[in-house]
């Protein structure tokens, strides 16, 4: 007559013990998620003017947007889509460009990839190698997704990250700013978080940056 | 009792009703568990291949790693979802299961936001999965998942405000417009989980009315202590209850198959199918009887009832036959019968027997009561007249008991012919007195009648067996009263009826003895008195009057003995012919027309007077009357009348017997006798008609045709003229 009774019991221990487990796992699991969906990227060293030593023609007309992105970076997809978004809501007052990273010695598709197709479909935004990574030091980007607007006469008005967190689409403190300094020429915020993968290899990496308002 | 049955019913219903709305609520939080655990697995490898797909690494320069979105789909998401599945199966249906299941799915959605970097679509699996989970119709285990979503939002703006909200400083406004888009669809999912309880409930309540109605039908149907059995269209046995297949020795699954022109008697068989037919053809119910075959061969007498069993369209379904076995009943009637019948014929034997017993002593009878009658008119000394007085009474009282017995015998054999008409029942009575008067007065006692009705008044009986009981009763009144005592004879009007009362101040009936009063051969003791008397005058009165269609009994008097007897008051033949505004006669006395003699022989004064009326004023015939059967002839015989109307029933001879000494005298033979007689029966006419008689007219007397039989035999030549009254 025992025995029916202590299997319920037992099982009612097992469930106790499995829910506690399962709270523990998935709490931690999503805790380390958020982590590193909310860790910043690394940034270099930010020039309050258009660095001379590039490349890339300075602003002469008009406001420059600069982005600096990884290829291959999934968490990249969602800066571009705001980047889209940026690019209609200023419509013509800037023009953008994306320096996509390039190695070397790299196979030739390897920068040509879905995203870097996505960026060169998006109207005023031009698309440029920057093999090794150096049009990147020069602007002081080591994470990819890092953004730069500079005015028509070169100074920077606002640089960071255009995305909530890694990867992570929608509407974001770094896209307002841009849009407001834009259109408004004004703006409270002027440095945001950059959420994506490094640029740099992990030899060359620099000090994680501050979040700045 | 009823009332009681029927709350015990709904009691019963009711607990079946909350037994059925949980089992299936149960079955529902089962089957929506098993949907959720599958589902579970589902979004788990989802969430995998959308990682791999979106994010399969993630990148440092040149270099690049596994992203954690990938490991984040196959453990977290497996933890997420491994312990759910697992309470489905260890606690399926159980409470904790679905809280459980409604917590992991809403874990999932972040998961899944996660992976697809908070794509707005992916939004839409924590709305999509809140109408998953009110799948159960529990609205309860929205709380969870909803708790679950606000929490994800709450500590996430606590901890990266930035994530959720797109600003470092998160306004709770934000969180409260979040929670109110899950709270709004909450509420319409409450709702509908609230009104489908509703609808369970319903269903849960109609169903149990329905299945505790099907099983009391069944338990009736199963315990009914008559036969039942659900037979098919085509005469196949469906289902039989338990008392069935006893009747019939077969067991419900030997029956179910068994065509019922199997198991019935094989001369049944068609009238079986005949029921079957008329049932099918609208008839809505049959009783009859019907032998069935049992098992071991023996024949089952049955009294069945079957019916159709109609669909709502009115089609046949199949038939209902209840079963009730009469086979005791049948060998019990039987057996009845077989005794009545056997009885019947010992008493017939028995009346034959005295019938013929009776006559064969009447003839010795004859022989010494006319010896003795003899020997009292000679000279004969006093001692020797004494002892011929002796056997001359003997011989007299064993004379009247064999005409009583001779009387009984006849009608319980039915022989006894009665002439049941109109009487007058004052006429009858003065009679009876008239014979009776001189008897009481040797002993001094005085008869008074009390006459509360027209001493005109007719009843319906045959008038000389009228006066044989009242004579009976009256004579028995003068034998058992006291010496100077009176009898009192009332005639009155009991609704319908006339009852005649007659009373005396005897000693009375003793109460133990009353129910034997009307037995033949029973005097009640009286036999010891000395007063002499056959003990069949009060049998054969009351089988006299109830023969006659009346009523006999008697009534416990203060004092003293009271008979009475009843029959029914009817019009008399002349009132009759007045009411049924008949033809009546218009004297019709036509210059130089023969006058013609009808004789008329009949003992009934009202039939008497009723042709008196119709001839009366008739100057062309002239009527002659006799009340007595020996009287007419001997009227015949002087008078040579044109034709005789002759009644059967006269108080000296019958009828017939007139008939018959007429047609053999010469001088009468060929006078027409036209019968007049209550009695209509074709065998009676036939038989007269074939002994002489011109015609038979049957009473209560057609006043048209007995006009024109006598004119045809009084007036060929000049017919009688009728008018209407």
């Amino acid at each position: 007559m025992k025995q029916p009774h202590k299997r319920p019991l037992r099982r009612l221990y097992t469930t106790a013990i499995l829910a506690v487990v399962w709270i523990a796992t998935v709490g931690m699991g999503l805790r380390t998620l958020m982590s590193y969906e909310n860790a910043p990227g690394r940034v270099g060293a930010i020039r309050n003017a258009w660095p001379a030593a590039s490349k890339i023609s300075p602003p002469i007309d008009r406001d420059v947007l600069v982005m600096l992105a990884h290829p291959q970076c999934p968490c990249t997809r969602a800066s571009m889509d705001e980047l889209g978004k940026i690019m209609a809501h200023v419509q013509g007052k800037v023009s953008a460009c994306v320096l996509f990273l390039k190695p070397q010695f790299a196979p030739p598709d390897w920068e040509n990839t879905e995203l870097r197709r996505t960026a060169a479909k998006i109207p005023g935004v031009t698309v440029v190698s920057d093999v090794d990574g150096i049009e990147a030091r020069k602007f002081g980007a080591e994470t990819s997704g890092h953004t730069f607007l500079y005015d028509r006469n070169g100074s920077l008005l606002f640089n960071g990250g255009i995305t909530q967190s890694r990867g992570h689409s929608g509407d974001n403190a770094g896209e307002n700013a841009i849009v407001a300094l834009v259109n408004d020429h004004h703006s409270v915020l002027a440095r945001t978080f950059v959420f994506g993968c490094s640029l740099v290899d992990k030899a060359r990496k620099g000090n994680r940056a501050q979040c700045l308002n | 009792m009823f009332k009681l049955n029927s709350e015990s019913s709904g009691q019963e219903s009711s607990a079946h009703a909350e037994a059925l709305f949980e089992a299936h609520r149960h079955e529902i939080f089962c089957k929506t568990d098993q949907l959720f655990a599958r589902l579970m697995i589902v979004q788990w490898f989802a969430g995998i291949l959308m990682a791999l797909l979106i994010s399969p690494h993630t990148w440092t320069g040149q270099t690049s790693q596994v992203h954690i979105h990938v490991w984040a789909a196959v453990f977290l998401g497996g933890a997420i979802s491994l312990f759910p599945i697992w309470l489905t199966h260890a606690w399926p249906g159980a409470a904790i299961t679905r809280y459980i299941i409604a917590t992991a799915q809403m874990l999932m959605s972040a998961l899944l936001i996660g992976l697809t970097g908070g794509r707005i679509e992916t939004h839409f699996h924590v709305f999509v999965s809140l109408v998953i989970l009110s799948f159960y119709r529990d609205w309860r285990v929205l709380i969870p998942a909803t708790v679950v979503v606000g929490l994800d939002h709450f500590l996430r703006g606590i901890y990266w405000p930035f994530s959720v909200y797109g600003v470092l400083n998160a306004s709770p406004w934000r969180t409260l417009e979040h929670a109110t888009w899950v709270v709004f669809e909450d509420i319409f999912l409450v709702i509908s989980c609230l009104r489908s309880i509703r609808e369970m409930r319903s269903i849960a309540n109609r169903t149990a009315e329905l299945e505790v109605s099907e099983r009391n039908f069944r338990e009736t149907f199963e315990e009914a202590p008559i036969g039942m059995a659900v037979v098919g269209l085509d005469e196949t046995f469906l289902h039989a209850n338990a008392r069935l297949c006893q009747l019939l020795g077969y067991s419900d699954e030997e029956l179910a198959g068994l065509n019922t022109e199997e198991i019935t008697f094989p001369d049944d068989i068609e009238e079986a199918r005949q029921l079957a037919k008329s049932l099918l053809n609208g008839t809505k119910r049959y009783t009859g009887e019907k032998r069935y075959i049992q098992k071991n061969k023996d024949v089952l007498w049955a009294s069945r009832t079957a019916s159709v069993i109609r669909d709502k369209d009115d089609q046949p379904r199949h038939f209902l036959i209840m079963v009730e076995d009469i086979t005791q009943r049948k060998k019990a009637a039987t057996a009845l019968q077989q005794a009545k019948d056997e009885a019947e014929r010992a008493n017939n034997a028995k009346s034959e027997f005295l019938s013929r017993m009776s006559h064969e002593l009447r003839t010795p009878l004859n022989a010494i009561l006319g010896f003795s009658q003899v020997l009292e008119r000679q000279e004969l000394p006093l001692v020797q007249r004494e002892r011929v007085g002796h056997i001359y009474r003997a011989g007299q009282h064993l004379l009247s008991l064999i005409n009583e017995v001779l009387e009984i015998s006849r009608i319980e054999t039915g022989r006894i012919q009665l002439s049941v008409e109109p009487v007058c029942m004052g006429d009858a009575l003065s009679e009876v007195l008239d014979i009776i008067r001189p008897l009481a007065s040797q002993r001094r006692m005085q008869i008074e009648r009390n006459d509360f009705v027209s001493p005109e008044t007719n009843i319906l009986a045959d008038r000389q067996r009228l006066k044989q009981v009242l004579l009976n009763i009256l004579s028995n009144a003068v034998k058992y009263n006291c010496d100077g005592e009176r009898i009192a004879v009332t005639v009155e009007q009991r609704t319908a009826h006339l009852r005649l009362s007659i009373s005396d101040n005897g000693p009375g009936i003793p109460p133990d003895k009353r129910n034997r009063l009307f037995g033949a051969f029973d005097r009640l003791g009286a036999e010891v008195t000395g007063t002499q008397g056959t003990g069949l005058g009060l049998a054969l009165s009351k089988r006299l009057t109830e023969a006659m269609g009346g009523k006999i009994g008697e009534s416990q008097p203060d004092k003293g003995a009271s008979f009475w007897v009843e029959f029914p008051i009817v019009a008399s033949p002349r009132e009759r012919l007045v009411s049924a505004g008949r033809p009546t006669l218009v004297p019709f006395a036509a210059p130089g027309r023969e006058v013609k003699t009808l004789l008329y022989i009949e003992d009934n004064v009202s039939n008497l007077t009723l042709i008196e009326h119709l001839l009366g004023d008739e100057q062309s015939i002239k009527l002659i009357s006799a009340m007595q059967g020996l009287l007419g002839l001997e009227l015949a015989s002087r008078h040579r009348p044109d034709a005789i109307l002759l009644d059967l029933h006269l108080p000296d001879i019958t009828g017939a017997e007139v008939l018959a000494r007429l047609k053999a005298d010469a001088r009468t033979s060929t006078i027409p006798v036209i019968v007049l007689s209550a009695d209509a029966t074709k065998s009676q006419i036939d038989r007269l008609l074939a002994a002489g008689a011109s015609d038979y007219l049957t009473k209560p007397l057609d006043v048209e045709r007995f006009l024109k039989v006598i004119d045809q035999h009084l007036h060929a030549r000049a017919p009688l003229v009728c008018a209407t009254a």
